[in-house]
């Protein structure tokens, strides 16, 4: 059956059925309670808007219980959830039609091929034989697979099966993809090529993202809100420029001198702290460089290090609740 | 790592990114779907897809299921009659290929998604929690059933071409109708039966181990208690009640296969059976084998309800 579902009669690349602002994702009141009892998620109100988002809170904080519910996977115990304009509860197949999932945990045969495996995704995405052909080898290219699709996924390193992971998330054009905990179990720099890959499909393919994590610092890089999560509920939820505004921090750093340093600075008001082998100041206006500098030069210390940084939110929350 | 981080390689020319394309095409809905997965979970069932090893049992057992029709059409062709029945086919050699195949390929349709919890990756997709068992459950006794109908299409095909007028062509006909109708009542149970106990392990081995334990012990346990039960099995059948005891009459309940022979011969099967005629205890036969589809399909049906989404 080639049956046209009819919340594709939209423009294409809209995100679903409603306008192009709308929120991709909107909880109100979102509860969960397993038996136990457990609460993983305590009246979670949120919106997220379209591009990439990270889901940020530590394990257990119900980011991959929000996931599910999102996906239409498991009953909500109360509040309301709506995807792409679609409610949760009341039209999974719908949901899962125009979103893609990457699970956590290891969900691939050793003894496929990754192009037959995300082909055989795409059939059940709903994709006729020829397309599903066509976008798997699409997708496979897309997240950097080449020649090595053809080999036996049980051949793969850990960074590749997370990127057929990832591929079969898309082969189903998805407007959104959910991703819970992409990075995990990859090297440093397995982590950097992945986010990469995430920040590009968010990008230029336009496909919103969800991104779920549990290294606040990470996930940051690539995000363009940020939803955090502890213990079911919201802690904070904003645009990453709104979160890095009060973030800006100068690095000075010299071969000698530091505490002479630390002192000059806090006698002209700048509050330095310590960090690694240099110093942090907040960098409160245009002046404050000068400011610096002048107090390096007023105390002739062989300067080693000038750097702006972009402080991390992680530190920032560390400051918040603290 | 070899693969490269999403850039394309360069050397060797330009290849221009052509860059994200949306799928703009026609999407199959929900039923769609659910027949492409029996249509590639029948394959894999089969071996199809699978590469040379997958193939070996399938065409073992399909090549030895056939033997008697090949058997028969040789006999026949050399004026001889019709040497097997239709109901029964070889009771012994059907209980043999058919537990062997389905101990062999109920876990290869199940199991191997459950070992590598590729089950998220379905959930996710538009499909309801049912559908995927009930997808594999249709492929599985689509295979079971032409394992067992197809050599008796030849067995017909090998006698009727020998046959006399449309007359003799009739009978023939006549006769095969319910042998065909019996060869559904043992696929579908033994499919559900087989997928179900295969659905609760993901190691293979423990699966096919606990299928074949299973079909063996309860098929040799309704052969002993049949001799226990005594008296009847000399001789030929006759059909009647109160020929055999009636713990030899209830002895075929233990076991599928027998329980299948037993609603055939309460159904009205004439051939002999490997358990005396059911008599006036055949609608236990009835109950027993609703009762144990309905335990197969339930157990599927818990199964994958409960399953892990993550």
């Amino acid at each position: 059956m080639t049956a046209q579902l009819p919340l594709r009669a939209g423009p294409p690349g809209g995100p679903g059925p409603r306008r192009a602002d709308a929120a991709v994702i909107e909880t109100t009141a979102l509860t969960m309670r397993y038996p136990g009892p457990v609460t993983a998620l305590d009246g979670l109100t949120v919106q997220v808007e379209p591009g990439i988002t990270g889901l940020v809170g530590a394990n257990g904080a119900g980011k991959s219980t929000l996931i599910k519910i999102l996906l239409g996977l498991l009953p909500a115990s109360s509040g309301q959830a709506a995807v792409l304009g679609l409610d949760c509860a009341r039209e999974p197949l719908q949901i899962r039609t125009l979103t893609g999932y990457m699970p956590e945990h290891d969900c691939l045969p050793p003894d496929v091929s990754a192009t037959e495996f995300v082909t055989h995704l795409g059939r059940m995405s709903g994709l006729p034989p020829t397309s599903a052909k066509e976008r798997a080898a699409d997708s496979l290219r897309h997240v950097g697979l080449y020649e090595e699709r053809y080999r036996m996924i049980g051949t793969y390193s850990t960074g590749m099966k997370q990127r057929v992971k990832l591929a079969q998330a898309l082969v189903g054009d998805p407007r959104l993809m959910l991703l819970d905990e992409p990075t995990n179990g990859l090297d440093p720099a397995g982590r950097a090529a992945m986010l990469d890959l995430i920040a590009r499909i968010g990008s230029e393919f336009g496909i919103s993202m969800l991104v779920s994590s549990h290294l606040l610092g990470e996930i940051e890089q690539i995000c363009d809100h940020l939803v955090v999560i502890d213990g079911g509920r919201l802690l904070r939820a904003d645009s990453m420029t709104s979160f890095t505004q009060v973030s800006q921090v100068l690095l000075v750093e010299v071969d000698e001198g530091l505490a002479e340093l630390a002192a000059g600075l806090a006698a002209r008001g700048l509050r330095p702290k310590p960090e690694d082998r240099g110093l942090l100041v907040e960098i409160v206006s245009p002046a404050t460089y000068d400011e610096v500098r002048d107090t390096v030069a007023d105390l002739a210390l062989p300067l080693h290090r000038l750097e702006q940084r972009r402080r991390r939110v992680e530190e920032l929350f560390r400051e918040e609740r603290a | 790592m070899t693969a490269e981080n999403g850039a394309l390689p360069t050397s060797g020319g330009v290849i221009h990114d052509i860059g994200y394309r949306r799928y703009t095409g026609p999407r199959l809905g929900r039923p769609g779907i659910v027949r492409a997965l029996v249509w590639h979970s029948l394959r894999s069932s089969v071996g199809i897809g699978r590469g040379a090893k997958a193939k070996i049992i399938p065409v073992i057992m399909f090549v030895v299921m056939c033997l008697p029709a090949v058997a028969n059409a040789v006999s026949v062709a050399q004026g001889g009659h019709r040497l097997v029945p239709y109901d029964t086919y070889l009771f012994q050699l059907r209980v043999l290929v058919m537990i062997i195949f389905v101990a062999a390929q109920a876990p290869e349709l199940v199991s191997r998604d459950l070992r590598s919890h590729v089950l998220p990756l379905y959930f996710c997709r538009p499909l309801r929690r049912l559908d995927y068992p009930l997808a594999k459950l249709i492929a599985f006794t689509l295979a079971c059933l032409a394992l067992i109908e197809i050599p008796l299409l030849l067995l017909y095909l090998g006698t009727i071409t020998q046959a006399h007028g449309p007359g003799a062509i009739w009978d023939q006909t006549k006769a095969l109708i319910p042998g065909l109708l019996v060869g559904v009542l043992w696929a579908v149970l033994l499919a559900a039966i087989g997928l179900a106990l295969a659905s609760l392990t993901g190691r293979r081995a423990y699966a096919t181990g606990s299928i074949a334990i299973y079909f063996f012990l309860t098929w040799i346990l309704a052969g002993l208690l049949d001799n226990i039960g005594g008296a009847g099995r000399h001789g030929p059948p006759t059909g009647g009640a109160g020929t055999a005891a009636a713990g030899a009459r209830l002895s075929g309940l233990v076991s599928p296969f027998t329980t299948v022979d037993g609603v055939r011969q309460w159904l009205g099967g004439t051939s002999r059976g490997p358990i005396p005629p059911p008599g006036g205890y055949g609608p236990l036969y009835g109950v027993m084998f609703l009762l144990l589809l309905a335990a197969a399909l339930g157990i599927l049906a818990a199964r994958y309800r409960k399953a892990s989404i993550s």
